[in-house]
């Protein structure tokens, strides 16, 4: 089975190598696209399966023996990953290409479009599986590298803005992961995860503060945590709705998903614990605020993404079972959630021609199903059960409770001020997109007349997608579709995907499972 | 049960199918849920009355103490009842309600009995959790409802008011349960009932949990929301605030009292908010000139009752809160429902307007009346047996029970008094008033009014069988002495007697208060409405100033804060403790101090200089100065690389800075100097020192010491950095050719910007368009060289060799310093060479082909290499060793690896052709389409 | 393993002049320092490693071989910093192409939010916040009167 494990990563890349040898031939380059990112969600499927049953899955690539290769691990925490990302990223996919095909322009940047895209995927995945720390840094520049020019389509002014921003914070954080990386190898000799155990449990206990702290600060600028934060809301909402919405679901909780391979595998016992917690509630309530001040829903939604990180943080600095379980619970749905958000965002762009709120209104009757799409999942990042977000948030409560300590009550306050912040937040937007009257400067659109006839319909059936398909493509509408059920499911499957996730936390705390899978002789 | 809550959810998910099908009439199909619900709960009341009460359990998420465990004791039955009962007949009422035509029918009735739904649940639930979601899901519906009509601002700012507060309270109560819980383990209430917790953290769970009771159900200070969610419609305002959602915080103080009343706060908080509400709310509504509004404000008054009496805490208090939530229930959904015909047939329900409705709508003042003696609790109706029992129950207590009383006489005369109002505003003659015109009712209309109003009676009359329903639940108080019985009549008792002085009183009170100058002066001292709208205005702002104050937009900004965060925390970290090992050294050989000088002071200067082809001959400099301790190092691969690099880096610049103005600006460049060098010096001291640190903590020997034996005899090859690359870390090479090919992707899609011309990059036809557009090229004079023929010539002559150098260096590069990147970067070299020499034409000359195809080819075959070792049974990227004699060229030993370097090559190759398509030729092309004159304009703004 | 002194002082020294031209506006400046600064990078890695011959083997024994890994690691690092180096540059030049400088513009969003609150105001819509009660909205929109709920909000 271990054959699979590099796939994730490879099956892009050659990907993107055929896409590019197909330049200029988008339908070639959207079939292969679409099917290297289908065998990406199975394989990583199959790899959840077979990790949850046999332990981690450890490749040693090349056939060099660890420690001297590179390692790929996939433990259920990696492999759950991979498979909320490729489900994403497919159905980002499919949602790209039909806005690139109902902008009727096949020379929309579409032939650089693709293979980027799967670079991205590509990266993604390797930092998940990577069982090294160099590598890590590599699979975080190749995602960075692609989300650069994914953000910079187009070359458009605000594009260039953005993107520049974008991409200078980002240089500066893969230098600060670079020199972490040289610090971490001149004071241990070995840049492999599960060697380094044994060798940081024998540094100082201030020389391993420094080297976790220094990884702390790379990885939280690519979090996302306040105050590294602030680059956020000022690049993504300009990239095309796609682009932002695979970078607000995924890219960040690369950063997560380090943190909490980093913080439980390499540096257990919580001596930054207290560090985590405060910036955790700094994040979550900072962020929100953020949220209430916007009047533009891409970056109202940008604002919350950064607040729902320091749910993240506050399950992983809380160290406990509990709450890093909740917190990998809570990462699998705000990656779907936050993602589909930005899809319907991207829709309501298309239907009312912006996204600012004053300049929005009716679109609850102009396109009832529109509505339902950024409803269900509005709600549902605001906590509200019984969706996915209400089943995290309550985790952390859980565990937070059972910490029963002066920080951890803050934290558990700050957690439930920052739901009901949320939801005023995505109230609002409701209140003056939906349901005001509409704005006069908005596309008039067909189907307004015909929806107004037939009433607010609730259930999204073919009837009204037809209706409004005159308007929005229904390869945009059909991926929101799924990714809204997606999220939904995850209400469904909470019982059997909180066991996962609570293995997959068990496992973290002990360390000895990812630790043997590497090194199944005992470490050197 | 659960099958029940199923039902409501589908028939939610058909019902604007169905009106989309029948118009107003699929109402009545749809009310057949609810129905069901009702006719469900009535099969079940023997088994219920004789506690046994119904269980279903289905599991859900575990890990958090999460199930779908549901239970209908009396109390949840005496709820299901009402949900069930009241919910069919709002929903039949609505069917004539809402006019066919109307647009928002469909979702009405699905957001309607979705809500039912909900609320079912919530009486059934067991697990506090599953509770609390069904709680929160009645908000959310409630939040719709109220915004049935969203175009005006009223409405929507009612429905956000209603959300928030409610959604405040449900937070605050959810993390009393999760307390409750977390100390239970579990979260079946019939089981932490049984195991509380003690001393502060139970006062602490019990107050969070009566937040969430006292803002469900509009208790002081939350009241506002009720009377502004009036903007509902009224069938939505009978049914939500009146019979069933308001109700669930009176459910919930009724459900857990039985074990919370021990709890320190839980009988004063509930006693004194709710006396105060009761006050307030009667005060008010006797100031409302709306009739809807006035029974709201009625509504909240009554809901400060009930809590009073089920907040009192003993056996026979429930048993009359029990009484009285059925009561209000019927009474309280009539008379709004009333209005809402009234509404109707005279178009307004401003008593100021009405006058003579009684003579012309009779059946409906009889109705009306009903339900409105009920409220004012006179007999035979069902509010008169409930308020009998209560004011009993408290005659028999202690001192404070008596306070109490008091307090709730005062607020039945209130309620007399406002009871009055409601029917003499709704149906009396009004001197000076026009009889108000009036369509005809039909009985289809007010017939589930009626049904309503005579239900009330039935109560009232059936007194003894309603006791025998509710006493299981009022026996789950300890109680000494044989309770309280609910009747119509127990004689002449203290408590009639008093009842009497109530009405009595309320009578006296309204006499004197339809004079317009008494009313007027009636003001309230509180406004809660005004409180929640600062707060939100505080919220607003203080968003605004928060995010105004981190949010600066700035690059430097940011990139400032990480930096100060990498000097405050890491730095911190090494000043606290880091240990500083005693022993260095200077240098490994004294040359490398006069190489790390040259650094140094390029690197100074560099930061110093205004020009930028300084500052990028000083960056050059100090790149090579790099270059020169690699060497030193004993790095020669590196340092051959960086060497590359760097020339390739300033063939770059070069390109692009003819193109920019010849000195930076000034404009930014003084104002914080001083704070930018700080910080750089800072951040360069922290760096050094934890380099330092770090250099010297290691005590473990490093894994590469195995790496030149296994070089050789599992890689094949001596040059053990080049084996490395290509072999024992040949995944994070792949990953690094990724990084390059989207590079230059991304360089092509931003000089590029539309895809037809970056597909045509490589066209060598292009050329042909070079000779039209020259002469003007030539006049930029920056590259007025290639004009020399020789220098093409020779150029041309060495290109090959230096292509075919490459070559070389790439097959050796196992062996010796050399490989795919720097073999690349030579050949790119060339390619450069020849493009300085002579435009894009040599270029296109040079390399006929497509950047974009390179770049893939080489992808493909670097990947390709590693999946071809996956198919032949290897690991992926696993090289084997292959020696084998070829007749002419004798023993061959060859390594599979090689094919992988090969890629690396034509991907750097391909970088640097892209390098020079975009940033050169199309830069060229780009600056003679639109003309000298444009950017020369530019330059100078 | 000592620390090499002449190492940390250039590494200190490169990433105290990256950094400073790393604050800068001019996207080109912000270049040269995310150059300076991977060389410094570079050069830390360099001292996690023992210096010594090149690590050819037959060319030099093995225990005076310099540290090849941390040589692998820094080529990785110097070929990536090439990429990004082309990227940047095409984006200073795309800047100046279309804004006539290549400096790095504040983001107006963030400025108008900033403007608010220097008027000390709220986001301005705020359909829950403060603000008059006038119905600025569609007067059409609505068909059914919900009598004065405007009022209500004002007596609670």
């Amino acid at each position: 089975m271990t054959y699979l494990v590099p796939l994730p990563v490879v099956m892009p890349l050659l990907g993107a190598a055929l896409t590019l040898l197909l330049l200029g031939r988008p339908r070639a380059q959207r079939w292969v696209s679409l099917t290297v990112l289908t065998a990406t969600v199975a394989v990583a499927a199959t790899l959840l399966v077979r990790s949850s049953m046999d332990g981690p899955l450890v490749v040693e690539v090349g056939g060099w023996v660890a420690p001297l290769g590179i390692v790929l691990v996939a433990d259920q925490l990696a492999a759950l990953m991979l498979v909320v990302s490729a489900s994403v990223t497919l159905c980002v996919l499919v949602y790209s290409i039909g806005q690139g095909m109902a902008d009727g322009s096949e020379e929309t940047p579409l032939s650089v479009y693709h293979p980027t895209y799967l670079v991205l995927t590509a990266g993604v995945c390797n930092a998940f599986l990577s069982g090294d720390l160099f590598n890590l840094y590599v699979g975080f520049e190749i995602l960075l590298v692609a989300s650069y020019v994914l953000l910079t389509l187009g070359s458009t002014e605000t594009r260039i803005r953005a993107g520049t921003t974008y991409v200078v914070v980002s240089l500066l954080s893969s230098v600060i992961f670079l020199i972490a990386i040289g610090l971490v190898y001149a004071s241990t000799g070995t840049l492999n995860l599960a060697q380094l155990v044994d060798r940081l449990d024998a540094l100082p206990d201030d020389l391993r503060l420094l080297l976790q702290g220094m990884l702390l600060l790379a990885f939280g600028i690519k979090a996302a945590v306040f105050p590294l934060s602030a680059w956020l809301p000022d690049s993504y909402p300009t990239a095309p709705a796609p682009v932002t919405a695979v970078f607000a679901g995924l890219l960040t909780k690369v950063g997560v998903y380090a943190i909490i391979r980093t913080e439980t595998l390499l540096f257990p016992g919580g001596r930054t614990a207290t560090l985590l917690l405060v910036t955790a509630v700094l994040t979550m309530v900072v962020g929100i605020l953020g949220a209430v001040a916007q009047s533009d829903i891409k970056r109202l939604l940008s604002f919350t993404l950064i607040s729902h990180i320091g749910y993240m943080l506050f399950g992983v600095g809380l160290t406990s079972s509990l709450g890093l379980s909740a917190a990998i619970f809570y990462v699998v749905h705000h990656i779907t959630i936050q993602t589909t958000l930005f899809l319907a965002a991207g829709l309501v762009e298309r239907r009312g021609g912006s996204t600012a709120m004053d300049r929005l209104g009716g679109l609850a009757r102009l396109s009832p199903l529109l509505a339902v799409l950024f409803f269900v999942p509005a709600l549902n990042l605001a906590g509200i059960p019984p969706f996915s977000g209400f089943l995290g948030k309550l985790g952390l409560v859980q565990a937070g409770i059972d910490d029963g300590g002066p920080l951890a009550w803050i934290l558990v306050v700050g957690g439930l001020l920052t739901s009901l912040l949320t939801l005023y937040a995505v109230a609002r937007v409701w209140n003056l997109a939906f349901w005001r009257a509409p704005h006069p400067d908005m596309p008039a659109g067909d189907d307004a007349e015909q929806a107004a006839r037939t009433d607010g319909a609730v259930e999204p059936d073919e009837g009204t997608a037809g209706q409004s398909g005159a308007v929005l493509p229904k390869l945009m509408i059909a991926p929101t579709i799924a990714l809204v059920a997606f999220g939904l499911a995850l209400t469904v499957v909470a019982g059997p995907l909180f066991e996962l996730s609570t293995d997959a936390a068990d496992d973290l705390l002990r360390r000895t499972p990812y630790v043997d899978a590497v090194f199944p002789g005992g470490a050197p | 049960m659960l099958a029940l809550v199923a039902v409501h959810a589908l028939t939610a998910v058909i019902a604007p199918a169905l009106v989309r099908l029948w118009g107003r009439n699929a109402l009545y199909l749809v009310a057949l849920v609810p129905g069901a619900t009702l006719v469900w709960a009535l099969t079940h009341t023997a088994g219920v009355r004789s506690g046994d009460p119904v269980v279903e359990t289905v599991p859900w998420v575990p890990q958090l103490g999460l199930e779908l465990a549901l239970r209908m004791g009396t109390l949840s039955w005496l709820m299901v009842v009402l949900v069930g009962g009241v919910g069919a007949l709002v929903l039949a009422y609505s069917a004539r309600y809402f006019r066919n035509d109307d647009p928002g029918l469909g979702r009405f009735a699905a957001v309607f009995v979705a809500f039912a739904g909900a609320m079912l649940g919530l009486a059934v639930s067991d697990d506090l959790l599953l509770l609390y979601v069904f709680w929160e899901l009645t908000t959310v519906f409630s939040y719709l409802l109220i915004g049935s009509d969203p175009a005006k601002r009223a409405s929507r700012r009612a429905a956000m008011q209603a959300l928030l507060v409610t959604t405040l309270g449900g937070l605050a109560m959810l993390a009393g349960f999760v307390m409750l819980g977390q100390h239970a383990g579990t979260y079946r209430w019939s089981e932490i009932a049984g195991n509380l917790p003690g001393g502060g953290y139970l006062t602490v769970a019990a107050l969070l949990i009566l937040l969430g009771a006292l803002s469900k159900s509009a208790i002081f200070p939350f009241s506002f929301w009720l009377p502004g969610a009036m903007a509902a419609p009224t069938p939505v305002s009978a049914y939500l605030h009146a019979a069933a959602m308001v109700k669930a915080g009176v459910f919930l103080v009724a459900l857990l009292g039985p074990a919370l009343a021990a709890a320190a706060p839980w009988r004063p908080v509930l006693l004194a908010t709710g006396l105060l509400t009761m006050f307030l709310g009667g005060w008010a509504a006797l100031r409302q000139v709306d009739l809807k509004l006035l029974l709201a404000y009625g509504t909240v008054s009554q809901l400060g009752l009930l809590m009073v009496i089920l907040g009192a805490g003993t056996r026979d208090t429930a048993l009359a809160g029990a009484a009285m939530v059925l009561a209000h229930a019927l009474f309280k959904a009539t008379l709004f429902l009333t209005v809402g015909v009234i509404d109707h047939t005279a178009g307004t329900r401003d008593l100021r307007e009405l006058s003579g409705l009684g003579r012309r709508a009779p059946a409906l003042a009889v109705v009306a009346g009903l339900a409105a003696a009920s409220m004012a609790g006179l007999p035979p109706m069902a509010g008169f047996v409930a308020k009998e029992a209560a004011v009993e129950a408290l005659l028999h207590g202690g001192v404070v029970d008596l306070v109490v009383l008091a307090g709730v006489l005062l607020g039945s005369v209130l309620t007399v008094a406002y009871t009055l109002r409601f029917l003499w505003g709704a149906f009396a003659d009004k001197p000076g008033i026009e009889a108000t015109e009036a369509k005809p009712l039909s009985w289809p209309f007010l017939a589930p009014t009626a049904v309503l109003a005579l239900a009330g009676v039935a109560v009232g009359l059936l007194a003894p069988a309603v006791d025998r329903l509710l006493t299981p639940y009022a026996d789950l108080y300890p109680s000494a002495e044989p309770g309280y019985h609910l009747a119509l009549w127990h004689g002449l008792t203290p408590a009639l007697g008093l009842s009497a002085l109530a009405v009595a009183g309320g009578l006296g009170l309204f006499h004197l208060l339809r004079r317009e100058t008494v009313r007027a002066s009636l003001r309230l001292p509180f406004d809660g409405a005004a409180g929640y709208q600062k707060l939100i205005a505080g919220v607003d702002r203080l968003a605004v100033e928060l995010t105004g104050a981190t949010q600066r937009g700035s690059l430097p900004f940011y990139l400032g804060v990480i930096l100060v965060v990498l000097v405050l925390l890491p730095g911190g970290a090494l000043l606290a403790g880091a240990p500083w090992s005693g022993g260095f050294h200077l240098w490994d050989t004294p040359l490398q101090a006069v190489a790390g000088a040259v650094v140094v002071v390029a690197a100074v200067m560099a930061a110093c200089a205004l020009r930028r082809l300084t500052a990028m001959i000083l960056v050059g400099v100090a790149g090579y100065g790099i270059a020169l301790m690699f060497i030193l190092h004993g790095a020669p691969d590196l340092a051959l690389t960086q060497f590359l690099v760097e020339t390739v880096t300033i063939v770059m610049f070069v390109l692009v800075l003819r193109r920019l103005p010849v000195k930076f600006s000034e404009r930014p460049i003084r104002a914080s100097r001083r704070g930018r060098v700080a910080i750089g010096v800072a951040v360069g001291a922290v760096t050094a020192g934890m380099a330092y640190v770090a250099a010297g903590a290691r005590v473990a020997e490093p894994v590469s010491v195995g790496f030149p034996d296994e070089a050789v005899s599992y890689g094949g090859g001596k040059n053990v950095v080049n084996v490395t690359l290509v072999d024992i870390r040949a995944w994070d090479t792949m990953g690094e050719i990724a990084v390059l090919v989207v590079a230059a992707t991304g360089v092509a899609s931003l000089i590029f910007r539309r895809a037809r011309d970056l597909d045509r990059r490589g066209d060598i036809p292009g050329g042909g368009r070079t000779e039209t557009a020259r002469p003007r090229w030539l006049t930029t004079g920056a590259t007025a060289r290639a004009q020399s023929v020789i220098l093409q010539v020779v150029t041309r002559l060495l290109f090959h060799a230096i292509v075919l150098f490459s070559i070389y260096l790439l097959f050796s590069g196992h062996n010796a310093p050399g490989g795919g990147f720097a073999a690349g970067l030579v050949a790119g070299l060339a390619l450069a060479v020849r493009y300085l020499a002579g435009g894009r034409t040599e270029l296109n000359g040079a390399a006929p082909v497509d950047a974009g195809v390179v770049l893939g080819a080489g992808l493909f075959v670097a990947v390709g290499t590693g999946v071809a070792a996956m198919l032949l049974g290897g690991e992926f990227l696993q090289s084997a060793l292959l020696d084998f004699h070829l007749p002419v060229l004798g023993h061959i030993h060859f390594v599979t690896s090689v094919f992988f370097d090969v890629g690396v090559y034509l991907i750097v190759v391909g970088l640097v052709l892209d390098i020079l398509r975009s940033l050169g030729a199309e830069m060229d092309r780009q600056q003679e389409t639109e003309g000298g004159a444009e950017v020369r304009e530019k330059e100078l703004v | 393993m000592t620390p090499n002194l002449t190492y940390v002082i250039v590494i200190g020294v490169l990433v105290a002049a990256g950094v400073t031209l790393l604050l800068e506006r001019s996207l080109t400046r912000v270049l040269m320092g995310v150059i300076l600064l991977g060389n410094g990078a570079n050069l830390l890695l360099l001292t996690g490693g023992q210096a010594g011959g090149p690590p050819i083997v037959g060319t030099t024994p093995q225990e005076e071989m310099s540290d090849p890994l941390p040589q692998a690691m820094i080529l990785t690092a110097i070929v990536i910093t090439l990429g990004m180096t082309a990227f940047l540059l095409a984006l200073a030049y795309r800047s100046w192409h279309l804004n006539g400088h290549d400096e790095v513009q504040d983001d107006v969003e963030d400025r108008r939010i900033m403007d608010l609150a220097e008027r000390d105001e709220g986001p301005g819509d705020a359909d829950a916040g403060s603000g008059d009660d006038d119905d600025d909205d569609d007067p059409t929109g609505g068909n059914r009167p919900v009598a004065t709920t405007a009022d209500a909000g004002r007596t609670g």
